[in-house]
């Protein structure tokens, strides 16, 4: 029901143990450190910093580069373990970073082989397209046509220039194709822009071209152009497809050392960031923070160890006046399975040190709501699958927490549709079976129910004003507790969610069951209403007056006066009043969406089985098919965020401030 | 006549839904922390920017990947045009047709390098979009003309080809192409505001406001290009600055050439509306660029104010769409910025 309860631990050791005890506590993983700045008044002077051979920073931006190479080859390496710890050894930053350096190079070199290729086939499909907009019979060698932005020759040059020639087209967009050879002659067709013909030209009388006609014995080679250029670009692909597996894999088959140098160096990251927590005088290093109460003997027995004996250790509970620092960290106390209410409760915020954790009371809170607004047992069943398929999906994935939880939200929210379907007889919209409770369909669709209690729409709504006030009730009980633990007396008494508001709240509630039971035409006696709201109304106005006398205690302000502070008094009194008034009224009236959505629900399905109605066979079952997609779809939702509302703004605005820090100790998990 | 619930009731709410699939803060500087291009380009994964990497993995060249970027990009433009109601479509278009803009200009850049620098310029070919976008547009043609007047040819029938006509002499006169990319963007603010004067009231006060702190900065921008690139004289510079600017006119720009502290110029406007960029004013720049990029920064908050005004006020205008534009261009240009940087290994802060 409460945050788990907290001890500070404040600890001095021999600075020859210090990393020895470092190891100790990351090897627990159960300290959240506080830094020794937050020392208040008697901060011990001399201290500096635990300084280390390897910087933090040295050491983090290694991690974080084999992290990327890791990541580019699609490798997630996993947080360390005992293990890793216990065989850890020192990494030798300049050797590995020079190690990443050299996979750096050949990975780039092969980046840039990639770039040239696509360069190349960049400039190749630019003829390509060329070819394909103009429409040429490039297989029969024509001349260009006039908008034709290609330039074709044919020509022959020394056999022993054609590397050369081959070496100066390299950086157009061209395309050269041998046709044949004659002698020391080779024959080419060549196929460039229109635009490069200058570059062309001075390129081609470099290498000796003679720009010919085709010689009649090799009219007969007919050169498929726009097939070479199809198999040069395949060929093309086919390497850039051969590069990028050999990028790929020269991360792969670096990933073991790689994977092991991160380990390490995660560890060590880790050891140092523990010591940034530590001061350290000339022989002692002295720390301090917090953990479980219940981990208190077994962190004791550790650091005993690692230090053999040789140090101070001062435990303070959470609260002790000797206790450094005003927050203590909170870890919430809960079972598994409430695990995805736990998500819903953090969501809104984290509970202060020491108050309720209201994620046991969310649970069959949410739960109610959703099931009264969305109580079907076939629909049920559906969410119900529709979640154990998401928690099965997610549910590998530890990067996917959060849709694993929601997945078991779901799984909740659908067994309690099946169970408040099971109470109203509810089977994707028919009444296959008898109501265990009362027929909502029934009664919505104006048949009579059998209920001896539930008979027409306003009872439906008068369940949903007493659970609404039965939730309000709760969260002020539990506002209660929170001050008594926390020691707000003042508070207790005079806040709007203290002892007089509660009452004015309950005596509304008696006044109202009292003209309801009259047929709204009688109040209570003089003297009951006035005990039940008024009296609580005059106490109220002690508030502001005690807080100004509180308020020039603490000052000490002599010089204000009362008089004039008294408008004030009765303005703060009159406002507070009305918000009291208005705002449980209408908090209380808020839950009766509950009924308003349940009554949608049951309105939806009657329609979709009125729109069947008018047609028959497949059409009918369509209809219904579709019309049930639709109600869980945006009526599971709607019930889904409606719970959530309420659970927020009618119950939690009661007591839960949401103002609390979440523990997170230093551990082998730790997310840097 | 359509009332705002039925022209942005769907609109909006898909919108507000895809805002919210913008790539958080946390993750661009997750990006802009990466050691490398590869470890960046990873952390896109599982993005809608997946694509970029496997780009990337596929060629190793960066400029392709962006040429995809800026295919989505269009495609997004085009995408929200099918969903406007029908009087938002002349703005949607007048927007599409930046691109159609800064592609025209590419070419012919390409053509100018190639032609009249005799510079090779074959890398730039294959960076440049061939599609259609608003107008049929014969890129191939333009990338391989012999001289302007081919290219005003082959643009006859678009709003290019005036104004290709009127200043290629003084472009080839001057060899440089400023003076007509100035005017291209002036046709498109100019069209922009055009189609802006045919919304309602309430849309035309929003997107007035927004189009004019983007003329203000690409005004900005074209200064500090001319100022510090062509040497040109402040009033040459003030004559390009395109008309229907917020904040800044000609006699501002002016006062801020000479000014040691932009606080006194700047003031007037910043302070009265702005209160939360004060502390932006107070900085003491030595030169005129420094100057220049400060306000630029100034002028990027206001835009980002501006858009969050939107974002929390009345849902029902033109102001969601154009805000939605506007926080995509911004993330998709940190992308390339950060890509950029890792590849050519700068540092960068892309806020």
């Amino acid at each position: 029901m409460f945050t788990t309860q907290m001890t500070q631990l404040f600890a001095v050791v021999l600075g020859k143990h210090c990393d020895r005890v470092t190891e100790a506590l990351l090897s627990e993983g159960v300290m959240q450190f506080i830094r020794m700045s937050e020392f208040e008044g008697d901060r011990p002077d001399n201290l500096s910093t635990v300084k280390s051979q390897v910087s933090l920073t040295e050491i983090s931006d290694l991690r974080r580069r084999i992290e990327g190479f890791l990541h580019a080859g699609g490798i997630i390496p996993s947080s360390p373990g005992q293990t890793d710890l216990n065989k850890r050894i020192s990494v030798d930053v300049e050797k590995e970073r020079s190690h990443l350096d050299k996979i750096a190079g050949e990975r780039e070199s092969v980046r840039e082989r990639q770039r040239t290729i696509h360069q190349e086939m960049l400039k190749l499909e630019d003829l390509k397209r060329q070819v394909e907009l103009y429409g040429m019979g490039l297989s029969d060698v024509t001349l260009p046509t006039r908008h034709s932005l290609i330039s074709m020759q044919i020509g022959k040059l020394p056999v022993l220039n054609v590397k050369q020639l081959e070496d100066g087209l390299r950086g157009l967009p061209s395309l050269n194709i041998e046709l044949g050879r004659e002698n020391d002659m080779a024959h080419h067709l060549l196929i460039s822009m229109r635009r490069d013909n200058e570059q062309v030209s001075s390129i081609l009388a470099q290498a000796g071209w003679t720009r010919i006609e085709l010689p009649g014995e090799l009219r007969s080679v007919k050169k498929d152009v726009f097939k070479e250029l199809s198999e040069k670009l395949k060929t093309l692909a086919d390497e850039q497809k051969t590069l990028e597996l050999k990028a790929n894999d020269l991360v792969r088959k670096e990933e073991k050392h790689l994977k092991d140098v991160w380990v390490n160096l995660r560890v060590n990251e880790l050891l140092h960031v523990i010591q940034t927590n530590f001061k350290s005088s000339s022989r002692t290093v002295i720390f301090t923070g917090w953990l479980p109460s219940s981990k208190k003997e077994r962190l004791t027995e550790k650091i005993k160890k690692a230090c053999e004996d040789l140090c101070y250790l001062e435990w303070n509970e959470a609260g002790s006046r000797d206790a450094v620092g005003d927050e203590v960290p909170v870890q919430f106390n809960n079972p598994k399975m409430l695990a995805p209410f736990q998500m819903l409760v953090s969501n809104f915020g984290i509970p202060q040190y020491g108050t309720i954790d209201p994620t046991p009371f969310v649970m069959p809170l949410y739960l109610s709501m959703f099931g009264l607004m969305f109580a079907d047992v076939g629909q049920g069943l559906i969410l119900t699958i529709l979640g154990v398929l998401g928690a099965f999906l997610f549910g590998k994935n530890e990067g996917k927490k959060g849709l694993q939880r929601l997945s078991w939200l779901i799984i909740w929210c659908g067994s309690s549709s099946v169970v408040f379907g099971a109470l109203f007889g509810s089977f994707f919209g028919t009444g296959l079976f008898e109501p265990l409770w009362f027929d909502f369909h029934g009664i919505i669709s104006g048949h009579s129910s059998h209920s001896s209690v539930v008979n027409n729409v306003f009872d439906i709504l008068s369940i949903t004003i007493y659970f609404g006030i039965s939730v309000i009730a709760i969260g002020l009980l539990f506002n209660w507790i929170n001050l008594i633990r926390t020691g707000k007396w003042a508070e207790l008494v005079f806040d709007k969610g203290g002892i007089l508001g509660g009452w004015i709240y309950g005596g509304g509630v008696y006044i109202a069951s009292y003209m309801i039971a009259r047929n709204y035409k009688e109040l209570p006696a003089g003297m009951t209403l006035f005990l039940l709201a008024g009296l609580p109304s005059l106490l109220l106005f002690i508030k502001e007056p005690y807080h100004y006398y509180e308020h020039r205690i603490e000052q000490s302000d002599k010089k204000s006066n009362v008089l004039l502070a008294l408008p004030n008094f009765l303005m703060a009194w009159t406002v507070e009043l009305l918000e009291i008034f208005s705002g449980y009224l209408s908090n209380t009236l808020s839950f009766m969406r509950v009924a308003g959505l349940g009554i949608a629900h049951v309105c939806l399905m009657i329609s979709f089985f009125t729109l069947a109605g008018m047609t028959s066979g497949i059409g009918y079952v369509l209809i219904l098919i579709l019309g049930n997609i639709l109600v869980i779809g945006l009526e599971g939702l709607t019930a889904g965020i409606q719970a959530l509302r309420l659970s927020y703004y009618e119950f939690f605005t009661k007591f839960f401030h949401g103002t609390g820090k979440l523990y997170t100790p230093i551990s082998l998990n730790y997310q840097l | 006549m359509a009332g705002p619930l039925s022209k942005y009731s769907f609109i909006n709410a898909k919108l507000r839904a895809r805002i919210s699939k913008i790539l958080p803060d946390d993750r661009l500087h997750q990006m802009e922390k990466a050691p490398s291009l590869d470890a960046a380009l990873a952390l896109l994964r599982e993005t809608p920017f997946a694509g970029l990497e496997e780009t990337y993995s596929q060629t190793g060249d960066l400029k392709q990947a962006e040429l995809e970027l800026l295919k989505n990009e269009i495609e997004l433009y085009r995408g929200i045009r099918e969903h406007v109601h029908r009087d938002s479509v002349e703005l949607v278009d007048a927007l599409l047709l930046q691109f159609e803009v800064d592609n025209l200009k590419n070419a012919i850049r390409v053509y100018f390098d190639g032609k009249i620098r005799q510079r090779s310029a074959d890398a730039g070919t294959h960076y440049i979009l061939y599609d259609r976008i608003i107008h049929d547009i014969p890129v191939d043609i333009i990338l391989n003309a012999d001289n302007f007047d081919e290219i005003a040819g082959v643009c006859e029938g678009t709003p290019y080809s005036e104004i290709i006509r009127k200043y290629h002499h003084t472009v080839e006169s001057e060899g440089s192409l400023f003076r007509m990319e100035i005017a291209f963007d002036h046709f498109y603010y100019n069209n922009l505001l055009s189609s802006i004067k045919k919304l309602d009231r309430r849309d035309h006060t929003i997107a007035l406001r927004l189009t004019g702190v983007e003329i203000d900065l690409q005004n900005i921008d074209w200064i500090i290009r001319l100022r510090n690139f062509y040497a040109l004289p402040l009033d040459a510079v003030l004559a390009t600055i395109v008309p229907g600017g917020l904040s800044l006119n000609r006699a501002i720009i002016d006062e801020l050439y000479a000014a040691q502290n932009v606080t006194s110029v700047l003031s007037g406007f910043v302070k009265s509306e702005y209160p939360g960029l004060s502390a932006l004013l107070s900085a003491q720049t030595s030169d005129s660029t420094s100057r220049l990029l400060l306000i630029r920064r100034i002028l990027e908050e206001i835009m980002k104010q501006e858009v969050q005004r939107i974002l929390a006020g009345y849902p029902f205008t033109i102001g969601i769409v154009l805000s939605y534009f506007i926080l995509k261009k911004n993330e998709l240009r940190r992308i390339r910025t950060i890509l950029n940087a890792k590849q050519y290994g700068t540092k960068t802060a892309t806020d």
